[in-house]
């Protein structure tokens, strides 16, 4: 398994500065949420960590290494979950087995168990086109984590799902990854989200990004969404994000 | 609600079966999808049959039922049959070329924006040409024979495509990219794996638009004088002798053909390589 590493990196697209002074660390195992506005570049730390863009300044590790390309062993969950519209829900789960050259028969195996796993069974011959929005982020997610990956980097991934289909899925999370010893690193703009499944949680600022506070939601799961633990943190992120209250 | 809603909703949740609506409906039937096409192929004749019966001059313009009999005899006419022939094969080499090279010229300009702002400047000049102007050049150049009229075709229908696969690999999306390279993929696989299937639409769309130029651009340049035999040398030789029924059964040959080509071959062709867009509702369970 892996432990993720920011240090002092900073990232500028051309003038436009995004990041600054980002320290990080992420324990093997441990499930870390970063919350922010829109636009803050917590997308762009997800895909430093993934391999698809690299940093201004600064150090980003796995393991200590620095990550210089992409690597199957930390899969990025997007936000559109990017299935291929020609291909069917397992093809397109398989892809990864494909790409790396796979016997067909385990292939075949695995992709019905992850999609037994995720409540997919019986959808194999389907395209994108015929599953609703939450099946389709399903399918994404099984595509990753029929991988077996040591990291799963999610970006925004039920952004574009409806409010009841996201707390479903929430569980969902919590159940594949529970037990697995996955490093997962969730990127939201959902502070519920991030509250209800992470272990720890990074408030980002509006831009050039930083980290304006660190919280630990030392709480056993399946957490109460109304707890006054749970009701605490939410509104210390609130404060944090200058949202928690106005004056009229 | 109706009782389809809550279907979709719980099936939502549960993620146990497909918010498309069941199909239940079952293929179209054959009068379902074809009867559009008899109806414009019907009011064309209507309109034909009511100018003749205006005209009154059945050796100018005779009606429908004059020219049917003369239609089925042709099938048994050598020039006539000759000249669809060779008419067959000049599209068969000409068309497929043009396709190719269009193809290359557009995966070409794909990868090098430079190449792609030579080959728009060029496609302008081209296009602004009229593919038979080629017929006396190309005659001087290469002298009587199937060359020329393989030659004009190919002109006036390589650009549709260049056009159409140059934009369809400008339009690859950047997601489907990017996510090949997180799950792995080296340079031969995104090229096989996401541009190729990302980009075949525009293939299939740029080869039905460079049949209906190649198409056009045969049946001219044999009229202009490019061949001594063919569909388009027989409608307008049987214009000079001012045999109308000639004329008339060559334009329908000449549209019939085209249409059976583009609407059958092409079509089928095109839905058997872009399945998935074809398939609809969830089809039932397993």
């Amino acid at each position: 398994m892996q432990k993720l590493e920011l240090k002092g990196v900073n990232k500028h697209f051309g003038d436009l500065l995004v990041l600054t002074n980002i320290n990080l660390t992420i324990e093997e195992g441990e499930f870390a949420a970063i919350v922010g506005p829109s636009g803050c570049g917590k997308s762009t730390i997800l895909r430093m960590l993934a391999g698809l863009e690299e940093a201004s300044e600064g150090q980003v590790l796995a393991n200590g290494q620095p990550i210089t390309k992409p690597d199957p062993r930390r899969t990025l969950i997007f936000q559109e979950h990017a299935l291929y519209p020609w291909r069917t829900v397992e093809q397109n789960v398989g892809f990864g087995m494909e790409l790396a050259k796979e016997p067909k028969d385990e292939r075949k195996k695995r992709i019905d168990e992850i999609l037994e796993k995720v409540g997919l069974d019986g959808f194999q011959k389907y395209y994108p086109h015929q599953l609703s929005g939450g099946m389709r982020q399903r399918a994404s997610i099984a595509r990753a984590l029929v991988l077996n990956p040591e990291v799963l980097l999610l970006d925004e991934p039920y952004g574009a799902l409806d409010a009841i289909t996201r707390l479903a899925m929430q569980n969902e999370l919590i159940r594949l990854w529970r037990g697995t010893g996955k490093t997962v690193l969730l990127i939201t703009h959902d502070i519920d989200e991030a509250v209800y499944l992470a272990d720890s949680i990074y408030v980002m600022s509006p831009r050039p990004g930083h980290f304006i506070q660190t919280l630990h939601a030392d709480m056993a799961r399946p957490r109460n969404r109304n707890g006054q633990k749970f009701v605490e943190l939410r509104q210390k992120i609130m404060d944090n994000l200058d949202i928690g209250s106005y004056s009229i | 609600m109706s009782t389809q809603d809550t279907q979709s909703l719980t099936e939502d949740i549960s993620g146990t079966s497909s918010e498309a609506s069941p199909g239940k409906r079952g293929k179209p039937s054959l009068w379902n999808k074809s009867w559009p096409y008899l109806a414009a192929v019907g009011s064309l004749l209507v309109v034909w049959e009511i100018g003749a019966l205006i005209e009154n001059k059945p050796f100018i313009l005779p009606d429908v039922v004059q020219t049917v009999p003369r239609f089925f005899q042709s099938f048994s006419d050598a020039e006539f049959m000759n000249g669809v022939w060779r008419s067959m094969y000049r599209l068969a080499v000409g068309y497929p070329v043009a396709c190719l090279l269009g193809a290359l010229l557009g995966l070409l300009a794909g990868v090098s924006r430079t190449f792609a702002v030579y080959l728009r400047s060029l496609i302008s000049i081209l296009q602004s040409i009229p593919p038979i102007t080629w017929v006396p050049f190309l005659l001087l150049l290469l002298g009587f024979g199937d060359t020329v009229i393989i030659a004009v075709i190919t002109i006036a229908s390589f650009f549709p495509m260049a056009l159409s696969v140059m934009n369809g690999t400008e339009g690859v999306n950047k997601t489907h990219l990017e996510l090949a390279r997180v799950f792995g993929a080296n340079r031969m696989q995104l090229l096989t794996k996401v541009f190729g299937p990302e980009s075949l639409p525009a293939f299939i769309t740029g080869a039905q638009v460079s049949f209906g130029n190649a198409w056009r651009s045969l049946i001219a340049s044999e009229m202009v004088g490019g061949a001594s035999i063919g569909l388009g040398k027989y409608l307008s030789y049987h214009g000079e002798i001012a045999d109308m029924k000639g004329v008339m059964i060559s334009i329908i040959v000449i549209g019939g053909i085209a249409a059976l080509l583009d609407h059958v071959v092409l079509e089928r062709i095109k839905r058997k390589l872009l399945h998935y867009r074809y398939v609809s509702g969830s089809g039932g369970k397993k």
